[in-house]
């Protein structure tokens, strides 16, 4: 088994990597569920685009209407999928974590998958990170999402009203 | 002794399937009516006459020409229809086709086709009514589980995604979806919405779909395992590499 090397902060980072793509309520009641787990400290989920509108091609501009588009609810914030989940990586507290993760997803998925430790949040900030945030980057936003996209758009912080 | 053509070699049940494909002795499987089939594809109002890109040939007096006479033209091309395609992404999950195999289809059994082989997808130009007839052939028969194949013009991200939950391959456009058990499309090859919802049919079982897949893998029928064909793909390297060796001194 391979050893768990956890960065600077002491915090190891996992990815859970179905054999499927999830429809919109199985991500929704994992996401959920691995909300709940204690010590997980940041998520980024990943998989193929569910575009608003058709981008190439002689449909350019139709309406998709995808069906696996829709609004989740996480905990008490409200998230529009825009994508159909394929990859969740989390960055979590320690191996104990890890194994209360697993037991979740063995719970919830009904299809095997993957699951397996590594770095996958970069900690250091790139020329696009740069150009994106300047100098003074949250580190904690590093590798959460797109540097093309607004931080609106694609972060969203569960239980921020709470703290506040 | 009548020569019978022998397509591909190999014992397998994915060789048997290239065989099958390229010879066109296929098994129908779902019924698809010429005005769905228009609808899905997208190029003219399903019902409407085809649209014409020059006069009928017998109406055009053409040149004196031996090729001419020697070839007898399509049913589209004697109308004078207009040139469009059909184009297919298939799944690498055991879709039953692959796109060369669409192509060896097409090349082998039909005149005045011209088929387009890429990575994940696989298009057919031809006069209008001669690509239906292929695309038609195409999607009836055991060439196609709508599951694990498409129509799609554009966007045909998703042939080597995984599956959905739902065991349908991922379309961005969401072109078709599984509804009660069957594969129900309601827009068009481009992903414009249609004025009705075409049945394709029931898609294949996980263990069906295995069975009638054209695609080696390590998880149903290794390339490996089909000796005769690991033979024959080494014998044609070799060859081609010997006639391409050619020292100029």
């Amino acid at each position: 088994m391979r050893e768990i090397i956890p960065n600077k902060d002491g915090r190891i980072q996992v990815e859970i990597f179905p054999s499927r793509l999830l429809n919109a309520e199985t991500a929704e009641i994992l996401l959920t569920e691995l909300n709940k787990v204690e010590g997980v400290f940041r998520a980024m989920i990943q998989g193929p685009r569910l575009p608003r509108k058709v981008s190439a091609g002689p449909g350019t501009g139709e309406d998709v209407r995808h069906t696996a588009r829709k609004i989740v609810q996480i905990a008490d914030t409200a998230i529009e999928l825009s994508i159909s989940v394929g990859r969740i990586r989390l960055e979590i507290a320690d191996a104990d974590v890890k194994e209360e993760i697993r037991t979740v997803c063995e719970r919830i998925l009904p299809f095997p998958f993957e699951y397996r430790t590594g770095h996958f949040f970069h900690s250091k900030a790139t020329v696009s990170d740069y150009a994106k945030h300047g100098a003074n980057a949250n580190p904690s936003m590093l590798g959460m999402m797109d540097p093309k996209a607004n931080v609106e758009d694609q972060v969203c912080i569960l239980g921020a009203q709470k703290s506040d | 002794m009548a020569y019978k053509a022998q397509y591909y070699p190999g014992a397998t049940s994915v060789a048997a399937n290239r065989r099958k494909h390229m010879s066109g002795d296929l098994e129908k499987l779902r019924e698809v009516s010429d005005e769905d089939l228009t609808a899905c594809l997208g190029h003219r109002a399903a019902g409407s006459d085809y649209p014409s890109t020059h006069p009928p040939l017998a109406e055009m007096g053409e040149p004196a020409c031996t090729v001419r006479e020697a070839v007898t033209a399509t049913p589209g091309a004697k109308a004078g229809d207009r040139v469009r395609y059909v184009q297919f992404a298939d799944s690498m999950y055991n879709a039953p086709a692959t796109p060369y195999f669409r192509s060896y289809h097409a090349a082998i059994n039909y005149r005045g086709v011209d088929p387009g082989t890429l990575s994940g997808r696989q298009v057919v130009e031809a006069r209008e009514r001669d690509m239906e007839e292929v695309a038609k052939e195409q999607l009836e028969t055991e060439m196609t589980c709508p599951g694990l194949a498409g129509l799609r013009g554009c966007t045909v991200h998703g042939h080597s995604c995984r599956l959905q939950e739902d065991g349908v391959m991922f379309d961005m456009l969401d072109r078709r979806r599984l509804e009660n058990g069957t594969i129900i499309q309601d827009k068009d090859q481009v992903g414009v919405p249609i004025d009705r919802k075409v049945d394709l049919g029931k898609p294949m079982s996980e263990a069906e779909a295995a069975k009638r897949t054209t695609f080696y893998r390590v998880d149903n029928v290794a390339f490996k395992d089909d000796k005769e064909v690991v033979e024959w793909v080494h014998r044609v390297w070799e060859l081609r590499t010997r006639y391409g060796f050619q020292p100029k001194n």
